[in-house]
């Protein structure tokens, strides 16, 4: 008992050390968060309460911290716009828990002294989930370092009966699991010409001829002849999502929601209507890349015009049509019943589009404008992240479910990855951002070695051909502004130029960074059932930030995080305007603005009929009654940074006499206004 | 402290209570009629009855809750003198995951009814009980099943509330029998607006009226109110959703798939049924229940799941169409094509994800003479008048029945009521039980047919056995094994689709003995010139990665050291566990 006192009270220490700003110095455990968040809740006790949403499959405990004042001036906090936070559903992505933890800090212990931080606990309900996947995040601190990701719910991966029986074993005890490399006749694998530590895949047109195998490290478990076939875990929680879900995959789970971690996150979720923005720490960062997980099908906003409803509305068959222009198209036919909606949902419904698979053209500026001020911050803050290699939404991930099929703003981001290796610029080499400001002869005046150098350079595609860019800029249809545009929204390959190593940039900078460079070298060790093998290969966690080099992107972070709660949508009346028709009627017209900088719902929550409409109700005295108009009235939406819609009735009333309107939805509060008719 | 005398008078009192209970629900006591329909306490009870009749035979167990606090029964048949369940292909039935689809529940209950009653009776009962084990969930929607029963509505959906319309509050807007009558059936109003007039021969169908000609009513839909003041009536009623789009396979959200809840396997019916498939996973063949329209279902459900595997396919249409012939009128069809789309079905969850051969048959047709309308492209074809004259003969036929067969049982004659919105209206029209379910007469006839489909299918699981295990000594303690396992029925021991999409373990073959060693393995592809095609052995087994095909068989030849008695056993995991032994000599 005494010991266990004392354990706990070691922990509330350690916690409370890492939260007083201290410098990150190591990771926290999953016993450490929790002990920190509970540490948090009590010590701001008057704005931030600790939840459990749930617990892991190893019966760990799922925290959620609800941050926000209990001021009575203001509504009552369940009843806020509200945000959540989610990090580190992977597991390994342990630099996300502690941006969460940083970010629950900085506004927990600004708010009072911090007016923005202030207004904000005010008016938003802020709920941060640091670590989503204990389980998996614990095995980072176990003595053998292993980089598992599947969670604790046993898996037959290799379908022999058995759970779990066959995973890595560390042979060499160095304390990380590595690979093996082995030669044998059926080897595929060389050693890299310029970098003998790695490995690649032999091709033979280039006169290469296998000679290694590659296992992971350890033995044949369970006498199968297989090596590692059968590790421990699980199913990839970020990977269990229902939006492009991988079916028939042990790794994602028997179906999507199917584990104990994700299904407590979505309940939370879906159980409180007023999150309107998730903000996600993952190795996805979706700010950079918007790249999406499914294949280009039904493109966009476009909908192919088949069978029956082709002939109905009198469409070409099989051509394309914009959706908006279906819409346009149903809503003049005629067909319409009265009072019956047609919007792009109710169109891509009928013709059986399926789902989307791509951000809808309407929230795209919204992404496009984000992703700017994002790559501004990194810039102002110098921060050196490697912004090609930025990966895209995971099929099946958390943050893919949050945009397609609950319909919230969502962005997330991986916070920091090995930093691209430095080149020397090249004197006077050409930039995109020299060609912005170019003329169509400065540019042809380069010359076609020069432009063919800077094709290369940005990893144009190899049809692109420089004598084709010179011939397009000389007839017109191209300028070198027009150019920089396109290189700018080109997807980016990672570096590397072909001769080099694909991961050698990996090693160079593991070996300045890392106390253990990264990588054990290879030695020779014998195998029970290989034979003589060599052991060695990058460890473990290897992309995992040394905590010192976490600690700025976690700080510039927090503050982007915080900017974007500031922006949520909002709504306020803009304008009143009240007219005294004949006979004691009155024709009220008000404006509605959403003074918030994104919109009060995103198009694809439309188009997935989870966005609430904006409820308007006409509170009406005894003695009033409406002529036109209904006493409830919905507006589907306001367009961000001051988009405007008008609500109208026609009421018949004493002169004098008031009206009262209430516009609320769940994710936006409620407005009063007080209209006197006159 | 109770002395011994009367310790031993209680014993005999609670001794003769127990054999007097014993004989109050013998075997022969348990007589279920099939002409009415359970509601969840009957069904209970009968349950309740036969697990008592055939305690041997028969355990009941709940899955859990419904929302409405109702058990939600499995019942597991199995006969352990032939091996315990997990070791038999098992199947499985469910019914009335619909609300309103209840008779499904009626032939679950009779398919095991039938086979309990005539186990050691009839040769084929006896057969199908020993060999297969049956894994049922009679109702997978009890609250509904009640409603439908015992109150006036009739529910497809579970009754979680739901806010359809998104204004806020869920529910708020059901429909009423305004009238009392204990149904709620249609309303329809004298208006001089209206585009229609009754039927010179018959004024209780309403046709439009001539072009020119004023019109007489409207109808105003299902008996209601409009509880919530939104201009709208009935458009929020219970629940909302639809159970058999929640599963947890090609689910879709619900703005592509109408009723698929916020993500797969969210209810706790749903959950109940996956948790109790996972369970056994012996399962092979499963038949999931709904009405109506006479069709034996196939998968997949939906367009974007591609074709069956073939070796699959031609399964599924042996049976289907065998069914064809066992249920009159009944056609085998192929869901997303000839039906509808559904995303997120039964039928495609336990194919594609647990790799059984699944049906779901629409139980019933319109027990009266109908003109079909055929599918869609002949209905394309139809001129308007066509379709017009049809729909007409339908209604007078549809009355007909209901006069002359029905005897008015299930019509409610049109009468006037005052409504608070509508002021003079009609109600009337046929009631729930006239449409989608069996007359009661015909209930008995849906049950068995049904129930005897179900029981063709399970009989065409998987049935493996050893039908030749030769020992040839080579020299010394190594001898040559010629083993031949056969599959006398139509279904593989493994579906195409599991070995595909790696759903399940392989079979797995063992030879035990004591320091009994295999050598090599290998399939015997040619007799006559002694080819094999070698197997990965491990210690004393290896893995039969395709199964036996259905009628199909597999030869296998080992190299074996070691002498005296050997234990053979093939253990599949859906198509049965063999055993047989042999003496190496």
């Amino acid at each position: 008992m005494k010991h266990k006192v004392s354990l706990y009270f070691s922990l509330v220490c350690a916690a409370a050390l890492f939260l007083s700003a201290a410098p990150l110095e190591r990771y926290h455990t999953p016993e450490e968060v929790n002990a920190s968040l509970k540490t948090l809740g009590e010590r701001h006790a008057q704005t931030a309460e600790l939840l459990t949403i749930g617990r892991s499959a190893g019966g760990k405990d799922i925290k959620v911290l609800r941050i926000a004042s209990e001021n009575p001036s203001y509504s009552k906090p369940e009843n806020r716009p509200s945000i959540l936070v989610t990090a580190n559903l992977e597991g390994t992505h342990l630099i996300g828990t502690e941006a969460a933890l940083h970010l629950a800090g900085e506004l927990l212990t600004r708010y009072g002294k911090d007016k923005n931080i202030t207004q904000l606990l005010h008016t938003r309900t802020i709920y941060i989930a640091p670590l989503l996947n204990p389980d998996v995040a614990g095995f980072y601190f176990s003595d053998l370092k292993i980089e598992r990701k599947g969670n604790m719910k046993p898996v037959d991966d290799d379908l022999d009966g058995r759970d779990d029986e066959d995973g890595p074993d560390d042979l060499n005890k160095d304390g990380v699991i590595t690979q093996m490399r082995v030669k044998d006749p059926e080897g595929t694998q060389i050693a890299h010409p310029s970098e003998s530590r790695l490995l690649i895949q032999a091709d033979p047109k280039k006169g290469q001829s296998g000679l290694y195998k590659v296992y992971t490290e350890g033995l044949d478990n369970d006498g199968d002849g297989l090596i590692n076939e059968d590790h421990p875990g699980g199913v990839e929680l970020n990977r269990n999502f229902p939006h492009d879900y991988e079916y028939n995959n042990p790794q994602t789970g028997l179906h999507p929601l199917s584990e104990k971690e994700t299904v407590a996150l979505i309940q939370f979720m879906l159980s409180k209507p007023n999150i309107v923005l998730v903000l996600n720490y993952s190795t996805e960062n979706t700010f950079l890349n918007l790249q999406q997980t499914g294949r280009a099908q039904a493109a966009g906003n476009k909908i192919k015009a088949t069978g029956r409803f082709a002939t109905m509305l009198g469409l070409e068959e099989d051509k394309e049509y914009e959706v908006q222009e279906i819409v346009d198209i149903i809503k003049n036919s005629g067909m319409v019943p009265a009072g019956m909606e047609v919007d792009a949902s109710l169109v891509a419904m009928i013709f059986g589009s399926g789902p989307a698979m791509n951000i809808d053209n309407l929230d795209m500026p919204s992404f496009l404008e984000i992703q700017k001020q994002y790559k501004d911050a990194l810039k102002k803050a110098e921060l050196d992240y490697p912004q090609n290699r930025a990966s895209g939404v995971v099929k099946g991930s958390f943050a893919a479910y949050c945009y397609f099929q609950h319909g919230v703003q969502v962005f997330s981001s991986d916070l920091w990855a090995v930093p691209e290796p430095k080149k020397e610029p090249v004197k006077d080499a050409l930039t995109p951002e020299k060609l912005k400001d170019m003329s169509n002869d400065d540019f042809l005046a380069l010359g076609e070695d020069k432009i063919a150098a800077f094709l290369k350079e940005q990893g144009a595609p190899d049809n692109i051909k420089p004598a084709m860019v010179i011939n397009m800029v000389k007839s017109g249809q191209l300028t070198p502004a027009r150019m920089a545009d396109m290189i700018d929204q080109m997807p980016k390959k990672p570096g590397g130029d072909g001769e080099e190593h694909p991961d050698a940039y990996l090693l160079k900078w593991a070996a300045e960074a890392r106390p253990d460079k990264g990588f054990v070298d290879w030695t020779s060790f014998n195998h029970p059932t290989l034979g003589e093998v060599e052991i060695g290969g990058f460890v473990p966690y290897l992309q995992t930030p040394p905590p010192a080099l976490a600690e700025k992107t976690i700080a510039v972070h927090t503050d982007f995080y915080i900017g974007l709660m500031e922006k949520i949508g909002q709504i306020a009346v803009k304008k009143v305007h009240v007219a005294a028709l004949e006979n004691g009627l009155y024709r009220l017209t008000v404006h509605f603005t959403n003074p918030g900088w994104f919109p009060t719902s995103t198009a694809q929550a439309r188009r997935a009929r989870t966005a609430w409409p904006i409820r308007i109700e006409c509170g009406l005295s005894r003695s009033q009654t409406i002529f036109s108009g209904q006493n409830v009235v919905t507006l589907p939406f306001l367009d961000g940074s001051g988009g405007t819609a008008k609500a109208e009735w026609t009421i018949k009333g004493k002169k004098g006499s008031k009206v009262t309107l209430t516009a609320s939805a769940p994710g936006l509060g409620t407005e009063t206004v007080s209209v006197v008719l006159q | 402290m109770k002395n011994k005398k009367q310790k031993t008078i209680s014993f005999i009192t609670l001794s003769a209570v127990v054999i007097l209970l014993a004989i109050a629900v013998s075997a022969a006591d348990v007589n279920l009629s099939f002409d009415h329909f359970y509601d969840n306490a009957e069904l209970t009870q009968a349950l309740k009855d036969l697990q008592k009749a055939y305690p041997q035979f028969v355990k009941m167990e709940s899955l859990g809750k419904s929302h409405g606090g109702l058990d939600i029964w499995s019942v597991v048949i199995n006969n352990p003198k032939t091996g315990p369940g997990e070791h038999k292909p098992g199947y499985y039935i469910d019914g009335n995951i619909h609300g309103n689809e209840i008779q499904g529940t009626e032939v679950t209950l009779y398919a095991m009814y039938y086979l309990l009653k005539n186990y050691g009776k009839t040769q084929f009962a006896t057969r199908l009980l020993d060999e297969r084990s049956f894994y049922l969930i009679p109702t997978m929607n009890p609250d509904s099943r009640d409603i439908f029963i015992n109150k006036a509505e009739e529910l497809r959906t579970g009754i979680i509330p739901l806010d359809e319309d998104r204004d806020g509050t869920a529910d708020e807007d059901p429909a009423e029998d305004l009238n009392g009558d204990g149904f709620i059936t249609q309303m329809r109003k004298k208006d001089p607006d209206g585009r229609l007039i009754p039927h010179p021969r018959d004024s209780r169908i309403l046709i439009p009226a001539p072009a020119g000609k004023k019109g007489e009513y409207i109808m105003l839909g299902s008996e209601g109110i409009d509880n919530d003041g939104d201009g709208r009536i009935n458009e929020d009623g219970p629940g909302g959703y639809d159970m058999n789009r929640n599963f947890g396979y090609n689910w879709m959200p619900s703005y592509v798939q109408m009723g698929a809840g916020p993500y797969p396997f969210c209810w706790p019916e749903t959950i109940a049924c996956r948790d109790f498939l996972i369970a056994h996973p012996n399962i092979m063949g499963a038949q999931s229940f709904h009405n109506y329209g006479g069709m034996i279902l196939v998968g997949p459900a939906a367009p974007n799941m591609g074709q069956l595997p073939m070796m699959d396919k031609q399964v599924m249409d042996t049976i289907g169409h065998n069914g064809e012939k066992i249920l009159p009128g009944y056609r085998y069809i192929i869901i997303h094509k000839d039906l509808y789309t559904v995303y997120g079905g039964t039928v495609d969850f336990t194919y594609y994800g647990l790799g059984i051969y699944t049906f779901s048959n629409e139980l019933d047709m319109d027990p009266f003479e109908s003109m079909p309308f055929g599918n869609e492209e002949e209905q394309e074809n139809m001129t308007p008048e066509e379709q017009e004259q049809r729909q007409l003969a339908n209604e007078f036929n549809e009355l007909f029945f209901h006069d002359h067969v029905m005897l008015g049982e299930s019509y409610v004659e049109w009468k006037p009521y005052n409504h608070p919105l509508y002021g003079e209206v009609e109600i009337g029209g046929v009631t729930k039980f006239g449409r989608r379910v069996p007359s009661l007469f015909q209930l008995a006839d849906t049950c068995h047919r049904n129930a005897a489909f179900i029981f063709y299918h399970a009989d065409q699981l998987p049935h493996l056995e050893f039908q030749k295990i030769a020992v040839k000594k080579l020299e010394g303690d190594v001898y040559q094994m010629d083993i031949r396992i056969a599959n006398t029925r139509l279904t593989p021991s493994i579906s195409q689709i599991a070995i595909q999409k790696k759903i399940h373990r392989a079979d797995k073959f063992t030879l035990e003995g004591k320091n009994v060693k295999i050598l090599a393995a290998g399939y015997l592809t040619d007799k006559f010139r002694d080819l094999t095609q070698p197997i990965k052995t491990q210690d004393n087994f290896f893995w039969v990665e395709n199964g036996v095909r259905g009628h199909g068989r597999i030869d296998i030849r080992l190299l074996v050291k070691g002498r005296g008695n050997v234990s053979l056993t093939y253990d599949s995991l859906k198509g049965g566990f063999q055993q047989a032994e042999t003496d190496l000599k």
